[in-house]
């Protein structure tokens, strides 16, 4: 055998080496993990497993999209917090996407006043901790007026310090949510479809739009309006549908914080756009929204969708500031169950398969997003 | 002192010579604790007033924090020993499973659930208080009826966020629940109108509207009487030992109010004790220490320290304490209340 | 050094003539930009006579703070030792003050293009945590021991920022080297912790730490509870961390290793001598930037129970007397956070524009 023959079976070995002390002292710390938890269990007499799921709650809590009563067992509770993170999740989503793009846009204008406008809204709302920002206006919305002296838009629209009050309407919440989901199914079909960004925004409206009316129409109860209209009635609003002001606090919070990350985003892929391109569209005489919408959104997406694909997780694990502000999301969820159940190890599991589901999620699908893109600029 | 301490010892040692066969299980949490040279006992995330609050100095004080700076006094001998970690409702059993904290000492009910679930055991009561609600004056109600349709906030992981709501249910009054995870958040909420009811402790609810409200004739609290509850240490199951220096921390003080010995007259007191049981407390007699493993003198140092149950009581929620509460059913029994302390024999 | 370079009289009429083309050119440009200006000048108006002109400044004044008028910073002066420094004893608040000033010159000192060797950083980030430690935890200097429960407010949150740095750092890049690494075990056994704490919000981590993690260890090992948190914290800076040591590594062309190789350097050597030195240049803006996104998440912490700047913050318009000005508590530590967020921030980016120029 050669030297360098002798040196390389070496390293090999080397290499062997550590990387099996790697996977014992990985078993090793898993089973240490297992044993000590067992042992530190049973001298607290904590009873194991997820029997616990069955048994009823018996405590209420601010916030769910379908019906909830204190005498829910633990498994439905908890899926209820599963699903207003989700909820919360994508609406914050959706919103920040939104004015992410716009102000985004803002920041890369010619114009000093829509970009001194953008610069400012960024570093504001960047530079300040969310959860500083979510309790700041959570405080600000809790000393708005009671609901007896709310402020009403058209006398259809209120908001208090107890949320806002929208018409809404007149169907069930799983209708409603029936509803929403087959809306947000449109927009993935769009985009699936390639349908141009503009055309494919006025299809999508008017889907919305359709399609709620008909809901409305067949799914109300016999002889009442399409749309229910809240109305003042003792210590709260009776009809359309009330957002919580923790609610309104929590999408208000993350969506600002989220929406100047975006922004960012967006701007960073709008100044790689080289500007020869857009100098020949102002040439065969674009104008600013054309070039907008025709050149820039279409080079610049390619470089935008894998850190807004980040920005989207974020918002996700952002919701868990709802503790801070009384909003029962998963986190919160969780947290109470633990301290009424006394069943650590199993809640903690739970919450971390949650988030890692739906973060794994988003990421396939920025994925995904991604490759449409790619395809679709070549 | 030092003389005391070492015809303490001696006499502890004769005790041991005399009665070979007793033996004291020494409680494993107490040997931690005077390894370690300090306790770690619960404060709150914030100020729960009365109970466990910050003034402003900084510094801890509260009836439930002199409960916890006498235990210390009784094992460690020093009240400034006590050690207090700031833990919100939802974490005070987690932080007390995991060690974080030695003892909760934090207006704790004691329940079925705590005791078996969760795997902690309780001392003896030294409180009494239930569930009330308080609601804005200008709603005009006073029983909880007349919550119908309103919002109720209270604290997450609470025993009064169970017993709330399964009231309000039995009632039949629909409502919205909000819970927050510290007291100063729910204040807030409340003194903001965000709700219309504060579900919480009794004793705590007078506190809040005699002191923290700007104005408490605003501030109404409803006859309803959700409950009541007795309040204990909780502790974590399997160390009995630590559990009976609880509870004999408990019962000293009240026997030391019972037998009219403060703080201001603990020392003449132990040098001429009016009766035997007095004696016994102030470790004149030996064998009080011994039983529990510590010091005979511990009950002495104790009520030196931090003074008698009253005077606890008196210094941070009685007639010396801004809230200025009327001692009702947290009176000893021979003055009208339900607090007693087991035989000192 | 454009940047810092006075505009001449020349280039400033070039600049506003620019400005007033772009701003006035067109006639709906002006509408927009007498609507915006217009906006913008009226809510700092309001902003500035609210915290200036119509507020109340001492505690003593406490009675002038009344509906008509604007911020009562008399919270502020009443209360701003609880905000800064927390439960902390009050006579002791000169070291909590001093270990404040180690950690914010700590930071300041490593913005110097000067210190800038691993070496130095290094060193200068240890001296300032020891400093800090030394002084606040007192025992050694023989000064009155405080424990870490009495540590609260502004000077908590520096030192969960200076430990998580600190010790994150080094995480981070054991991660990238495992995450680069030839053997198959190892870089699966980054990738699956890396992806793993990315995807979980760091609450959950910290939650998981302070709660979970005491019943997972045999009683000798649990710590305490700021210290398991800080090591998870570390943990979540170190999986974020590698992720920008990465980049770094992927700007350094792969011939350098493979030349160092074949001069039969060892792995470990070529490592510290040619690579690291690279990837940590290429990887300075970004590792600023995370280090500001760490002070800003080290707020989280408030609801694991610690008494940081913003419990502080919430403890010290918790009383009746001053629950009505929780605005100006809010502005104030939020003034805190933005002042520090804001200049690390611009120095990161300044910083990115001065690395882009250097690499043309």
């Amino acid at each position: 055998m050669t030297t360098t023959e002798v040196l390389r079976k070496k390293s090999r070995q080397r290499k062997i080496t550590i990387q099996v002390l790697l996977v014992i002292i990985s078993i090793i710390a898993i089973w240490g993990a297992v044993s000590s938890a067992q042992v530190n269990l049973a001298a607290l007499g904590i009873t194991n497993g997820f029997g616990f799921l069955d048994r009823s709650t018996g405590w209420d809590y601010s916030f769910s999209l379908v019906e909830r009563s204190i005498n829910d067992p633990y498994s439905k509770t908890l899926v209820i917090g599963f699903q207003n993170t989700i909820f919360v999740g994508f609406i914050s989503i959706f919103f920040a996407t939104i004015f992410g793009f716009i102000i985004g846009t803002g920041r890369d204008s010619s114009h000093p006043g829509v970009k001194a406008a953008a610069t400012v809204f960024v570093q504001t709302f960047r530079n300040i901790p969310l959860i500083l920002q979510g309790v700041f206006l959570y405080s600000v919305l809790i000393h708005f007026p009671g609901p007896r002296q709310s402020m009403s838009f058209a006398d259809s629209v209120f908001l208090s310090n107890r949320g806002l009050m929208l018409p809404g309407l007149n169907v069930s919440p799983s209708v409603a949510v029936a509803l929403i989901l087959a809306i947000a199914s449109v927009a993935v079909l769009l985009v699936w479809r390639k349908v141009p960004l503009l055309r494919g925004l006025i299809i999508w409206i008017a889907a919305a739009i359709s399609m709620s009316v008909i809901v409305a129409f067949v799914m109300r109860p016999e002889g009442e309006p399409l749309l229910s209209i809240p109305s003042l009635k003792g210590l709260r609003f009776n009809g359309g549908i009330t957002v919580s002001i923790e609610l309104v606090a929590m999408i208000t919070a993350i969506t600002l914080y989220g929406s100047a990350y975006i922004a960012e985003v967006v701007r960073g892929g709008l100044k790689q756009v080289p500007s020869g391109l857009i100098e020949a569209g102002q040439a065969v005489g674009l104008t600013q929204g054309q070039i907008w919408h025709r050149i820039k959104m279409p080079m610049s997406l390619r470089s935008i969708i894998p850190p807004l694909g980040n920005q989207w997780i974020f918002i996700m694990k952002a919701t868990t500031i709802g503790i801070a502000i009384g909003f029962s999301d998963m986190f919160y969820i969780v947290s109470n169950s633990i301290t009424q159940s006394g069943q650590t190890l199993e809640l903690i599991f739970l919450l971390m398969a949650a988030f890692l589901t739906v973060n794994f999620s988003i990421s396939i699908f920025t994925n995904w997003l991604n490759n449409r893109l790619k395809l679709k600029a070549h | 002192m030092k003389k005391n301490t070492t015809l303490a010892i001696a006499v502890g040692l004769a005790g041991a010579a005399l009665a070979p066969t007793a033996s004291f299980a020494q409680s494993a949490t107490v040997q931690q604790i005077m390894d370690r040279g300090t306790m770690l006992c619960s404060g709150h995330n914030g100020s729960y007033f009365g109970f466990v609050e910050v003034n402003d100095k900084n510094e801890w004080k509260g009836l439930d924090i002199d409960l916890c700076r006498a235990m210390t006094t009784a094992i460690l001998g020093d009240p400034d020993k006590a050690q207090i970690v700031p833990l919100s409702w939802a974490q005070r059993f987690p932080a007390l499973q995991s060690g974080d904290v030695d003892i909760i000492i934090k207006a704790t009910g004691w329940t079925m659930g705590r005791d078996t679930e969760l795997g902690l055991q309780f001392s003896l009561p030294y409180f009494f208080g239930g569930t009330q609600f308080m609601v804005h004056g200008d709603l005009g109600i006073s029983d909880s009826s007349g919550l119908e349709g309103g919002t109720v906030c209270v604290e997450a992981g609470t025993t009064i966020e169970r017993i709330s709501a399964n009231y309000l249910q039995t009632a039949g009054v629909e409502h919205t629940m909000v819970s927050y995870e510290s007291a100063a958040e729910l204040r807030a909420a409340y003194l903001a109108n965000r709700c219309d009811a504060f579900a919480g402790w009794g004793p705590s609810l007078a506190v809040l509207r005699a002191t923290e409200l700007d104005n408490p004739d605003a501030h109404v609290i409803l006859n309803d009487q959700l409950s009541s509850e007795p309040i204990a240490a909780a502790m974590r199951q399997g160390d009995e030992g630590f559990v009976d220096m609880a509870n004999w921390t408990i019962a000293a003080l009240l026997i030391a109010e019972e037998e009219g010995v403060t703080s201001a007259n603990v020392e003449e007191m132990a040098a001429t004790p009016p009766n035997p049981k007095v004696a016994r407390l102030l470790g004149v007699e030996p064998g009080m220490g011994e039983r529990l493993g510590i010091r005979d003198t511990w009950a002495r140092e104790m009520i030196a320290a931090v003074g008698n149950f009253g005077e606890i009581y008196d210094r941070n929620l009685g007639s010396e304490s801004p809230y200025n509460l009327e001692r009702g059913l947290n009176n000893l029994w021979s003055h009208g209340g339900v607090l007693y302390a087991p035989i000192l024999d | 050094m454009a940047h810092t370079q006075k505009l001449s009289p020349n280039r400033f009429h070039a600049y506003m003539a620019s400005f007033s083309k772009r701003a006035f050119g067109t006639p709906s440009a002006a509408v927009l930009s007498i609507v915006i200006f217009g906006a913008l000048g009226y809510w700092t108006w309001l902003a500035v006579d609210w915290a200036i002109f119509r507020a109340v400044w001492s505690a003593e004044n406490v009675a002038h703070c009344t509906e008509e008028a604007g911020a009562c910073w008399s919270v502020i002066d009443a209360r701003h030792r609880l905000i800064l420094f927390g439960l902390y004893p009050y006579e002791e608040h000169w070291r909590s003050t001093f270990a404040c000033l180690s950690i914010i010159a700590t930071v300041i000192i490593s913005c110097f293009p000067a210190t800038w060797t691993a070496k130095r950083l290094t060193s200068l980030w240890v001296a300032g945590f020891a400093a800090y430690y030394l002084l606040m935890e007192g025992s050694l200097l023989g000064l009155a021991q405080v424990t870490t429960d009495g540590w609260g407010g502004l000077s908590l949150t520096l030192f969960l920022f200076a430990s998580v740095v600190l010790l994150g750092m080094p995480m981070g890049l054991g991660l990238a080297l495992m995450r680069r690494s030839e053997m198959p075990v190892v870089r699966s056994f980054a990738v699956i912790v890396i992806d793993t704490i990315r995807s979980l919000p760091l609450l959950t981590t910290l939650f998981t730490a302070a709660v979970v993690v005491p019943i997972l260890l045999p009683s000798w090992l649990e710590g305490d509870k700021i210290w398991r948190v800080i090591i998870a914290f570390s943990l979540f800076f170190g999986c974020y961390q590698a992720e920008v040591f990465r980049g770094g590594f992927q700007a350094i062309p792969k011939g350098q290793f493979e030349a160092g190789k074949a001069l039969g350097i060892g792995y470990w050597k070529i490592m510290a001598r040619i690579i690291l030195p690279q990837v940590f240049r290429h990887a300075l803006p970004s590792t600023i930037n995370m280090v500001v996104v760490t002070f800003k998440e080290t707020a989280i912490v408030i609801i694991i129970g610690f008494f940081d700047v913003l419990a502080s913050a919430k403890a010290a318009f918790g009383t009746g007397e001053w629950a009505p000005h929780y605005m100006e508590v809010y502005v104030f530590v939020g003034a805190i956070y933005w002042t520090f967020i804001f200049s690390l921030g611009q120095y990161g980016e300044y910083l990115k524009g001065r690395m882009a120029l250097s690499t043309h």
